[in-house]
């Protein structure tokens, strides 16, 4: 949010607004092609693409110090260890229903 | 005990271990714990539906362009937010005035069209208790308004009543309304994952 008031700056804050635009018009585009799990890979990057260019700019994590770096790093590495650690239950869990009889 | 140790100093410049004021500080903190706060969510969200037989294909049941119609109002916000800090920093209150409520009418207006779905799936006999994904739905949904909500009031006070604030201290108050943007963008960059994961997956 340290924002000067040239206008370079502010013309570069547009092109940002409308680069997310339009990738979030990319993304439907890519939902009403059904493309399932491709749809996924395809639809999540790009959302994090997104997500990473506001941050990057609008809260201006570019100037930001050295601390707010090694926060949000160890706030991630927390975030992923805690979505993974059920991974393996998930992996051996019952499939279909008929599956839930062979135990 | 002294004064210092007493009390958490507010303060205008970058501290030197840090590098950056108190405030700022505290709100990456928070911002810390919010992205904590969603990602459970969001883990829950990926661990039902990857543990679930079936599900809902979600864009079907969703209004997908009301959906990137908010997105845009919500990103359109953020960038009146940084119009609105960018005039505060000039000393034109006017502009400032004008760009925050811009700011929070957008916000009204991202309500208006959640509130807007939310009728049509109640219309509709969907409920939180229909499914798993629709509960998961109105919960992110409904803790994200709740957030739009708490930074439409947050806005509003530095926008109207809270600008004497800044007849006491101008630096004070910009670095507020700064922390403020910090956090409205935050909000939008939830929705962002909101929107590609509850609509379009």
């Amino acid at each position: 949010m340290e924002h000067n008031s040239n206008t370079s700056e502010f013309k570069r804050d547009l092109l940002i607004y409308f680069g997310i635009i339009a990738l979030t018009g990319m993304i439907v585009g890519i939902s009403h092609l059904k493309l399932k799990t491709l749809g996924i890979f395809l639809i999540v990057p790009i959302a994090c693409a997104e997500a990473g260019v506001l941050a990057y700019y609008f809260m201006h994590l570019m100037t930001k110090k050295r601390t707010v770096h090694l926060l949000l790093l160890l706030t991630l590495i927390t975030f992923i260890t805690l979505l993974f650690w059920p991974a393996w239950d998930v992996a051996y869990s019952p499939r279909t229903p008929s599956e839930f009889t062979t135990f | 005990m002294s004064q210092e140790t007493e009390f958490i100093p507010y303060i205008v410049e970058p501290r030197e271990d840090t590098g950056l004021y108190n405030a700022k500080l505290g709100i990456w903190l928070f911002l810390a714990s919010e992205i904590m706060l969603f990602g459970s969510l969001f883990s829950a969200y990926i661990l039902l539906r990857v543990g679930s037989f079936t599900w809902p294909v979600q864009s079907d049941i969703q209004n997908v362009p009301i959906g990137a119609i908010n997105s845009v109002v919500l990103l359109s916000s953020s960038i009146f937010f940084i119009r609105a800090y960018v005039a505060l920093k000039a000393d034109d209150i006017v502009k400032y005035k004008k760009f925050m409520y811009l700011v929070i009418g957008f916000a009204f207006l991202f309500l208006i069209l959640k509130g807007f779905e939310y009728y049509q799936h109640f219309s509709h006999g969907e409920f939180p208790k229909t499914s798993v994904f629709l509960a998961l739905y109105f919960l992110m949904t409904g803790l994200h308004a709740l957030h739009i909500i708490g930074g439409i009031l947050v806005n509003s006070y530095y926008a109207g009543p809270g600008l004497y604030l800044r007849e006491k201290n101008k630096q004070w108050f910009i670095n507020r309304v700064e922390v403020a943007g910090l956090y409205w963008h935050f909000v939008d960059l939830v929705w962002i994952f909101l929107f590609s994961t509850l609509y379009l997956l």
